[in-house]
């Protein structure tokens, strides 16, 4: 037992970056079940932001500061709040929902899943990956904004137009009905005899 | 756009301005009066501990028992004995009690009180240690003269002044209550009755000048005015009251 | 509106003998020198014994190989950790009572001044009541995220303060290890992370109350973080850098360097479109200077966009149901967060712990004599102001009356002994400890030389004084601004926030890059 502790630490102090590397996955994946399984929805929305601070993590790892940074800030605290905003004004019947699913839509999406898998497993294995000996520089800020603006620009573009459409498509359901005048008021009205007949109502008690 | 522009410097000046307003009140006399050390100059319409007055002038208890508070009162901390003389059948004070700890001040006993008998006074330290101590009872609620003289001039009431001199019901009692032993305020009563008569007496003339004096200048010159001739009629008086009262707290 | 209120209360009402009223100004004077004096104290003595002491003594005792060079080494890095966990807590005790005698001297009143001596440890004593206090869970509440909201509150503060030491003590060799090349988006994402702790907590109290606030909350800082960072990204595009050490060294050789004025433009330039350019650019600093200011306070949610904690609204939102050591951490995490946001304007846009005049009080200005009577006079001053006042009633401190004025002149002759033996001590240290004790000092003495060395640092100890300086003057507005303006409305806070503050930093964005071209 001694000898294996030893051995443990000693691999430890050797790959530093590994044993990092697990401690912050047997944080993050915990987590993401936990999200998943969680039957109060809004906790399972807390607990998105501790995948997310995992994942800052791994980014910490590969030396891109920045990018950690903007996990947190956008990923970890901005979107999530804004998730978890949204489902505490849903419906709250959602939490206590524990009917299972119908059996076909069960299916559905265990199939569903394995062929996500499946998809990933393989692009990222056919994808070749370059490890370069050479140390990250630490300022990667300008890397990362070239990158953006000369190589990658076309999917930056195409990011930026996916959230405008999202942007405009959210001012459009969020936008306030425009009704012809007459239409109104005969909403108006139809209160107005509502609110009269509930009076009579009192009269009549 | 030049709207927008001219509304935001608008806004910023006014913010800017109201900063410095505030910016310089930091240098003004503060207005706090830090309590133990300085006991505050309540008004006289401050509403605390409840009182019962004697007549400034004669010492006689003003209660005549007529229930009013005690009906009056929300809270129903208000406990008045009485029985009906047998000589002068008017009902006769025995006991008072009043529950401080139920009281919620609202002064409503003080302004039914047809005799202004029952009063808030400005003390406000009466904390005790526990719950009985704060029913205060006949003994304890009766003002000394001193005090009666005090308050009635501070919350500027017309002093009870005719009850001595109503012809029919005052002086009848009066003169039957020193046959009625059952008076906690018995040693209020033969003081009146025997040697600050004279003073009493010297007190009301002296008092009445000044009242009616007081009373025409109200009308001209206002409030203040009447407060600063209370102030410089009563100051002896008010004096002496306050040394009471300060050995009253000594005594606690 | 205040003009009004003042002109509505009658003179007569205010018992004022003098038009003005000093005593006050200068008690909390007082106060503020004595506590800082005490925290700038603690901590520089905590970061001496952790980070030279002690490594020292280890070094002569066991030789600096094997495993002591583990243990200095150890020492050293955990130095600026020490410096921030001895620094927050009680800075935010002393934050709290600040506000409060600065609140007093605003709404003509005069704060705590009953506990200790002047009321110096009022806030001690609320904390040992807070810790002391029954820590209640509400029934019905998520206990785990109950407990856990105040601890994510507050543990982000703490970390966000680590870039800015390296910032703030002119780049000392114990903290640049907390120099990070992202520095500046490393804080602000650290800053931002405390209103999850708050959506968190309103969520888990099981109060409605609770909710609305944490509610609102997160809408305000979603809202505001905007402006925010846009303002601080427009200054680091102007700095041409993230490094909060690099910014602040670019601001250095006086105030007319400040990223505030632009950026040392305005001094630089001799053709007239030029000029202009600098001077457009200038303006458009001040404007981000006030976005900042602005996001800043609804960040922290202070008035006045104090809506997730509005007590008459919602009896003090999201913590509401917390009590005892919990309630405590929310406090303490409320002031440290509105350190840290001066801290980070005061860095980004003053200029951190540089000197605003060259020359003044700086590394440089300790070595000649102005230095020695300065430091002399400056002792003098602090201590006159720490323990004497003019002996008025009810001061606490001091009684009326003859035995006033006795303790009254003794104070002075005890300061000006103290001021005396400490302003030597300065002039000594001014010449680099080389002077008149110092030279007779044999070899064996050189452990004493040593100390006396390493405790004083002219440039950390300069560039704190002025890093100090400047948070607590914006600490300061701050508490005026609150004691100013009212709360705004939900709807004229979204209104402002997303229509007004947001547009204008993206136009300033785009107006300071251009104009930084043509200067």
């Amino acid at each position: 037992m001694g000898e294996n502790l030893t051995a443990l630490t000693a691999w430890a102090q050797n790959h530093s970056e590994t044993t990092a590397f697990y401690i912050l996955a047997f944080l993050a994946i915990p987590f993401a079940y936990g999200v998943l399984l969680d039957r109060r929805i809004i906790r399972s929305g807390f607990l998105l932001i501790g995948v997310f601070g995992a994942i800052s993590g791994v980014f910490l790892l590969l030396q891109a500061q920045f990018l950690a940074m903007a996990q947190i800030m956008i990923y970890a605290v901005g979107i999530t709040l804004v998730v978890v905003i949204a489902l505490m004004l849903t419906n709250p019947r959602l939490e206590h929902d524990v009917n299972p699913a119908i059996p076909v839509a069960k299916t559905s999406g265990i199939v569903v899943s394995i062929l996500l898998f499946v998809t990933i497993y393989l692009s990222l294995r056919s994808e070749i990956w370059p490890l370069s000996p050479s140390p990250v520089k630490a300022d990667n800020v300008l890397q990362i904004g070239t990158g953006l603006l000369t190589y990658y620009s076309l999917p930056f573009e195409f990011a930026s137009v996916l959230l405008l459409v999202a942007l405009i498509g959210a001012i459009m359901l969020a936008r306030a009905e425009h009704r012809p005048p007459s239409q109104m008021e005969e909403r108006l009205d139809a209160q107005e005899d509502l609110s009269s007949e509930r009076n009579d109502n009192v009269v009549q008690v | 756009m030049s709207n927008l522009v001219s509304r935001a410097v608008g806004g910023l000046y006014q913010v800017l301005r109201g900063l410095i307003t505030v910016g310089r009140h930091s240098f003004r006399q503060p207005i706090t009066k830090e309590f133990p050390d300085i006991t505050p100059d309540l008004p006289g319409a401050f509403r605390g501990r409840l009182a019962l007055g004697v007549n400034p002038l004669t010492g006689e208890h003003l209660c005549i028992s007529c229930r009013q508070c005690e009906r009056v009162c929300p809270d129903k901390c208000i406990q008045i004995t009485s029985h009906k003389s047998p000589e002068t059948n008017k009902p006769e004070l025995i006991d008072f009690k009043i529950d401080h700890g139920l009281c919620m001040f609202c002064g409503l006993c003080t302004e039914v009180c047809p005799t202004n008998c029952i009063i808030n006074t400005n003390d406000f330290e009466m904390s005790e240690y526990t719950r009985e101590a704060l029913v205060y009872d006949l003994r304890k609620l009766t003002l000394s003269q001193e005090e009666s003289a005090y308050y009635f001039a501070k919350k500027e009431v017309p002093l009870p002044k005719p009850k001595p001199a109503k012809p029919e019901a005052k002086p009848a009692a009066a003169a039957a209550k020193p046959a009625a032993e059952a008076k906690p305020v018995a040693e209020a009563k033969p003081a009146a009755a025997t040697e600050p008569a004279g003073q009493a007496k010297a007190a009301d003339e002296e008092k009445t000048a000044a009242e009616a004096k007081s009373a025409d200048e109200a009308k001209a010159v206002g409030q203040e005015k009447e407060k600063l001739v209370d102030k410089s009629e009563s100051a002896a008086v008010s004096a002496e009251a306050l040394e009471g009262k300060d050995k009253k707290q000594e005594d606690k | 509106m205040a003009t009004t209120s003042l002109a509505a209360v009658p003179s007569g009402t205010v018992p004022s003998t003098g038009s003005y009223n000093w005593v006050e100004v200068f008690k909390f004077a007082r106060l503020t020198v004595i506590w800082l004096v005490a925290i700038f104290g603690a901590v520089w003595i905590t970061c001496w014994a952790a980070g030279e002491l002690l490594p020292h003594l280890i070094e002569m005792k066991c030789g600096g190989q094997g495993p002591s060079r583990y243990v200095i080494e150890g020492l050293q890095a955990c130095t600026p950790l020490l410096a921030i966990l001895v620094f927050i807590p009680v800075n935010a005790m002393f934050m709290v009572l600040c506000e409060r005698r600065a609140l007093a001297l605003f709404t003509v009143r005069k704060g705590p001044n009953r506990v200790g001596a002047d009321g110096l440890l009022q806030t001690a004593a609320d904390a040992v009541k807070l810790l002391f206090k029954e820590d209640i869970t509400p029934r019905g509440a998520d206990v785990v995220m109950f407990t856990l909201a105040p601890i994510i509150f507050f543990a982000p503060s703490v970390f966000a303060a680590v870039p800015l030491l390296a910032a703030v003590t002119s780049n000392h060799e114990l903290f640049s290890i907390t120099n990070l090349p992202t520095g500046i988006f490393y804080v602000l994402a650290m800053s931002s992370i405390p209103v999850v702790g708050i959506v968190m907590g309103g969520w888990a109290s099981n109060n409605k109350y609770s909710l609305v606030g944490g509610l609102r909350s997160a809408a305000q800082a979603i809202a505001y973080e905007i402006p925010l960072v846009l303002s601080i990204i427009t200054i680091c595009f102007l700095s041409g850098t993230l490094d909060v050490v690099a910014i602040a060294k670019g601001q250095s050789d006086g105030f007319w360097h400040w990223n505030l004025l632009g950026g040392g433009v305005l001094l630089s330039v001799h053709s007239a479109p030029a000029i202009a350019a600098a001077i457009g650019l200038a303006l458009c600093c001040l404007l981000l200077f006030g976005i900042y200011l602005t996001g800043a306070c609804a960040e922290i949610n202070r008035i006045p966009f104090d809506l997730p904690e509005a007590e008459s609204e919602l009896v003090s939102g999201y913590n509401t149901e917390y009590s005892g050591i919990k309630f405590a951490i929310f406090f303490l995490a409320e002031f440290t967060n509105l350190f840290i946001v001066s801290t980070i304007a005061a860095v980004m846009f003053l200029g951190g712990g540089a000197s605003p005049i060259p020359g003044l009080l700086d590394a440089t200005f300790f070595g000649g004599a102005a230095g020695q009577i300065t430091a002399g006079a400056a002792v003098i001053l602090v201590g006159i102001l720490c323990l004497s006042c003019k002996p008025v009633p009810n001061t606490g401190l001091l009684s009326s009356g003859w035995f006033g004025w006795l303790c009254f002149g003794l104070q002075l002759v005890i300061v000006a002994v103290i001021a005396l033996l400490l302003g030597g001590g300065a002039s000594l240290v001014s010449n680099g400890l080389t002077g008149w004790p110092f030279n007779q000092l044999s070899a064996g003495h050189a452990q004493l030389k040593w100390l006396f060395q390493s405790l004083v640092n002219p440039v950390t100890f300069a560039g704190m004084f002025w890093a100090l300086l400047k948070v607590y003057t914006l600490v300061i507005f701050a508490i005026l601004v609150r004691g100013t303006l009212p709360r705004f409305r939900i709807d004229q806070l979204m209104d402002f926030g997303w229509k007004r503050l947001i547009p204008l930093s993206l136009i300033l964005l785009l107006a300071v890059t251009f104009l930084r071209e043509l200067v």
